[in-house]
């Protein structure tokens, strides 16, 4: 199948790229980060040392729930602009080089183009983000105290709706242009004006894409998956295959190399 | 020490970045001053090289 060989040449050129290889070592490193130095606080400020004499330091007390918000925090800077980073050029690229023409110029669809590439940069973020979750859930267990299956699994499955609407968005810009400096730029700048609308009228919107990292701490908090999560993520979900489509359309009315 | 795997992924993702340094024929930029990022930079500066400093468009 047509769609299976996209996918494949995808998955190959991401292998040579190096990408399966670095984007999890980088994801594991985000998610255990900020756990990690926030248990070992005082012995890392010890070691350094330059503190006054007697001053004691205590360890910021910390439920789990608490600590495993903290990875999720990183993955939503640094995480995020890794994903943005290495699928700015999927399509952009493509276009820009003349390889999208090689390709599109046999029958095969738009959409079929589009969509396996988005599945195949979906899949490497997908087995990144669930490496390093598990090992920041493993070190959590260890230092902080239990986080249940089901809390962890709630909170995995939730957030990566989330980074399935950043993959999407980043798709959708690389059919608007071309360069893939913009594409990253133009993805980043649209995160970040969600953000602030959503922080602007949070209480009229809890159904927004970016208060899901908000819904999920309170589901931590009070072990029930409240309805605005679940609105939230319905419409995530919705806006990410509403860019799907419409970069379909994008796509078509655009030529493809200058 | 806990801190030890950290440091191991780190020191994990240079060598990773170093050998794709070594067979990346054309990088953006001297391959000295890549190696030096890399070595340098914490683990920005792998990232920084996988992103920006294989010439593949």
């Amino acid at each position: 199948m047509q769609w299976i060989t996209i996918l494949k040449k995808e998955l190959l050129e991401d292998w040579r790229n190096f990408k399966w290889i670095w984007v999890p070592l980088v994801f594991i490193i985000i998610c255990i980060m900020d756990p990690l130095s926030t248990y070992y606080l005082p012995q890392i400020l010890e070691s350094v040392g330059g503190m006054p004499e007697g001053a004691v330091i205590e360890a910021p007390k910390m439920g789990p729930p608490e600590a495993i918000m903290l990875s999720l925090q990183e993955v939503s800077m640094l995480g995020l602009l890794v994903i943005v980073a290495i699928s700015m050029a999927v399509i952009a690229g493509e276009r820009k080089s003349g390889v999208a023409e090689l390709v599109l110029v046999k029958p095969v669809s738009y959409f079929t183009y589009i969509s396996a590439k988005w599945a195949a940069k979906l899949l490497l973020v997908f087995i990144a983000y669930l490496i390093g979750m598990l090992i920041s859930w493993y070190y959590v267990n260890l230092l902080f105290g239990d986080l249940s299956v089901a809390q962890f699994t709630g909170l995995f499955l939730f957030y990566f709706i989330w980074l399935i609407f950043v993959v999407s968005l980043t798709i959708f810009y690389n059919t608007v242009v071309k360069i893939p400096g913009l594409v990253l730029t133009l993805t980043i700048v649209t995160i970040m004006a969600m953000s602030a609308i959503n922080q602007i009228f949070s209480y009229r919107m809890p159904w927004f894409p970016n208060s899901i990292s908000e819904h999920i701490s309170g589901m931590l908090a009070e072990g029930t998956i409240p309805n605005e999560l679940w609105g939230a993520s319905a419409v995530t979900l919705g806006l990410s295959i509403l860019l799907m489509v419409a970069s379909n359309f994008i796509l078509k009315t655009k030529e493809m190399a200058d | 020490m806990m801190l030890a795997p950290l440091i191991f992924i780190q020191f994990l993702l240079i060598v990773v970045a170093i050998i794709a340094l070594l067979k990346t024929e054309q990088t953006n930029g001297p391959k000295a001053m890549w190696a030096v990022i890399i070595i340098f930079i914490g683990f920005i500066g792998p990232v920084l090289f996988f992103i920006l400093g294989r010439r593949q468009y």
